[in-house]
């Protein structure tokens, strides 16, 4: 079903992103038990919520580069019309991005960490990782660059790749200064999620939705071009809005929550967009998971990043809510939106055709994106609920941290609730992935 | 719209916005020096917040909002917790929190990186962050001092033990948190006097006890006007 044979690579980089995701999702749940439960100090010296959070975040920053660098492989093929540079290279990135991760979480539980929030991987494992980054770059570059067949979806995928890695650079070093390092911290994590992963991933979107709507391919890149236009417009001074109470200068005040109070306007070009060439469709829609997935995407991307970051940057908002469960509400429900559906309609599009299937089963696809999109949808709104709760009594009323925690522990037990059947919806779908039937009722022409 | 418009749009705007973030960037560093207090910023310092990275503080706690919300902010812990309070709690958090409902893992840290977190602690909490964070901004924490006063029912003293951050480890009326005693019927058991040298110097009385001396941060009138408010609650409902 393939056209091309070294599209192939892709599927081990899916089946272990998605294995990733299952990971991580235990640990999420591990980490709202500690939340709201009281656990043994014994417990808690070997094992504490720092390590179970490194796990926990590196484990999401994995499974998705992974399913983005899958997808890269499943699609440059077809938008170059040529074969993979080196499928073997590719390989070889794989097992090393792998058995980085591995090492990193073995390593955190006997403490070898970098101690700073999602960058906690030690320096040696930097490097392997800058190793791995720089043959992906190699490899899909010398694709590219060999076909010379170059596209707006191509161009602006490269592009994003090449931000993404070069933006890591300022991750590695010590930096002594804490308000520097912090600075510099939101270059990779901020000008990641809400620069070159949006890069990324607008242009593996575009091309799906091209491909299962047969929409005029000019038509589809015009709108990326605007689409990655505001996304960075709005996007890199928009970093500003993390810069608001971390020792910088005041004016980051204006221009972060004049730029981040305009990142929706882009999310929002993306979800009509996305409609749009839906219903200007040229083409049947076989499985019509893939366009619920792509749709959700766009919608939950809107809601969790466009909505809740605008109401959580404003700088007098943030002042209260800056650092507290609304910041977890924000993060997962963006997360999960912007991202982690966005992987799984790449799944959804590419596991299919890796296997030969034209159609396929979709009652498992289906209930496990509605178990698990609703009940994310509870878990952001419980988090929420705790952070409004938390801004109040704990930074408004100044009562103290714990006793804020305490009125909170209601909430963590319904995140626990939300999770459990979050983690059942994700289960659903890696069962799914790996195991899809073809659908028998309808012969393929 | 024509691609050519589009391709425009999508120049301009990652250029203006990447040109002026650079700009600001630039300008940040100029500035950081006087915000963060560099010249302060010491080998000891340095020494501390690679400390504060080797146990990886930052996953449980924030600091400058960043990091883990699973434990109490440190931007401001020096000031609102004190010396005493940090060194006794990296020490032995199964005894200072023994009481707590949630738990700080014992890392067994040397005496010497103990000094260079302080070291740490002390140089942050000097960063100017615009007064972020609310909870533990002296001028807000006046403002919400009068503005509690000036309700008929709340005394001078439930003002001050409000504003001192009480209710982190004492429980009071149901509210509040449990790593120090219970203080609903704190007024049976002791005497205005008493609880006065307890706030004053709780080590003077008692060397293991975990709670921070207020005799250098209160006046001598607001330990006895929190004294008095103390006296009050002897266990009935208010």
């Amino acid at each position: 079903m393939t056209t091309y044979a070294s599209q192939r690579v892709a599927y081990p980089y899916f089946v272990l992103s998605l294995l990733l995701f299952g990971l991580q999702v235990a640990l999420g749940l591990w980490l709202a038990i500690n939340y709201a439960f009281t656990l043994p100090q014994d417990l808690v010296n070997v094992f504490p919520f720092a390590t179970a959070r490194a796990f926990h975040t590196n484990l999401l920053v994995l499974w998705l580069l992974l399913g983005f660098m899958g997808g890269t492989y499943f699609m440059i093929p077809d938008e170059t019309r040529s074969e993979i540079y080196s499928p073997k290279l590719a390989l070889v990135q794989l097992i090393l991005l792998v058995g980085t991760g591995v090492a990193a979480l073995i390593g955190f539980l006997a403490g070898w960490t970098q101690g700073r929030p999602l960058l906690e991987i030690p320096f040696e494992l930097d490097l392997v990782v800058v190793a791995a980054a720089l043959l992906f770059l190699f490899n899909v570059g010398m694709t590219l660059f060999r076909a010379r067949n170059w596209t707006v979806i191509q161009g602006t995928l490269f592009g994003g790749l090449v931000m993404l890695a070069v933006l890591y650079l300022f991750g590695i070093p010590f930096y002594h200064n804490l308000s520097i390092d912090w600075y510099y911290w939101w270059w990779v994590i901020h000008l990641w999620v809400e620069g070159a992963w949006e890069l990324v991933t607008g242009a593996i979107m575009a091309w799906i939705l091209m491909k299962i709507t047969g929409v005029e391919r000019r038509v589809v890149e015009k709108w990326l071009y605007v689409e990655i236009g505001l996304f960075l417009f709005t996007g890199i001074a928009g970093t500003g809005h993390h810069y608001y109470w971390l020792g910088a200068p005041k004016y980051w005040l204006g221009v972060g929550g004049i730029f981040s109070a305009l990142e929706p306007l882009p999310i929002a070009l993306m979800v009509w967009d996305t409609f749009r060439h839906v219903r200007a469709r040229q083409a049947e829609i076989k499985n019509p998971i893939v366009w619920t997935l792509a749709v959700g995407s766009a919608i939950y991307h809107f809601i969790g990043a466009g909505v809740w970051g605008f109401i959580h940057t404003l700088p007098a908002i943030n002042y209260y809510t800056h650092g507290s469960q609304v910041t977890v509400s924000h993060g997962h429900l963006a997360f999960f939106g912007a991202y982690a559906l966005l992987n799984l309609t790449v799944f959804y599009y590419a596991i299919p055709k890796l296997k030969g299937l034209d159609q396929f089963k979709q009652t498992l696809s289906k209930w496990g994106f509605w178990v698990s999109a609703s009940s994310m949808l509870l878990m952001g709104l419980a988090f929420g609920v705790a952070g409004v709760i938390q801004t109040y009594l704990e930074r408004i009323l100044g009562l103290g941290y714990m006793a804020a925690q305490a009125q909170m522990q209601f909430w963590f037990k319904v995140v626990i609730g939300c999770g459990i059947i979050f983690f059942a919806g994700v289960i659903l779908i890696i069962y799914d992935l790996l195991t899809l039937k073809p659908q028998l009722k309808t012969s393929s022409a | 719209m024509s691609f050519k418009t589009a391709r425009l749009i999508f120049l301009a705007g990652t250029l203006s916005s990447a040109i002026l973030f650079l700009a600001l960037t630039w300008d940040t560093h100029r500035q950081v020096r006087v915000l963060t207090n560099a010249d302060r910023l010491s080998d000891r310092v340095i020494a501390g917040k690679r400390v504060f990275q080797k146990y990886n503080c930052n996953d449980c706690h924030t600091i400058l909002g960043f990091g883990g919300y699973y434990a109490p902010d440190l931007t401001r812990v020096y000031q609102r917790r004190g010396e005493a309070y940090i060194r006794q709690v990296i020490a032995a958090p199964d005894k200072v929190l023994a009481a707590s409902f949630r738990k700080m893992p014992h890392e067994n840290l040397a005496a010497e990186e103990i000094d260079r977190l302080v070291d740490f602690f002390r140089w942050v909490n000097d960063i100017d962050t615009h007064d972020w964070p609310p909870q533990d901004s002296a001028s807000r924490a006046s403002r919400s001092a009068a503005r509690l006063m000036s309700g008929t029912t709340l005394s001078y003293g439930a003002a001050l033990f409000k504003e001192n951050n009480c209710f982190d480890c004492h429980r009071l009326q149901g509210v509040g948190g449990t790593s120090g005693p219970i203080l609903d019927d704190v007024g049976n058991r002791l005497s205005v006097d008493q609880i006065i040298k307890v706030i004053a110097n709780p080590q003077q009385l008692n060397p293991d006890y975990q709670m921070p001396a207020y005799e250098a941060s209160l006046s001598r009138a607001q330990i006895e006007a929190l004294a008095n408010f103390l006296a009050n609650q002897k266990g009935g409902k208010q």
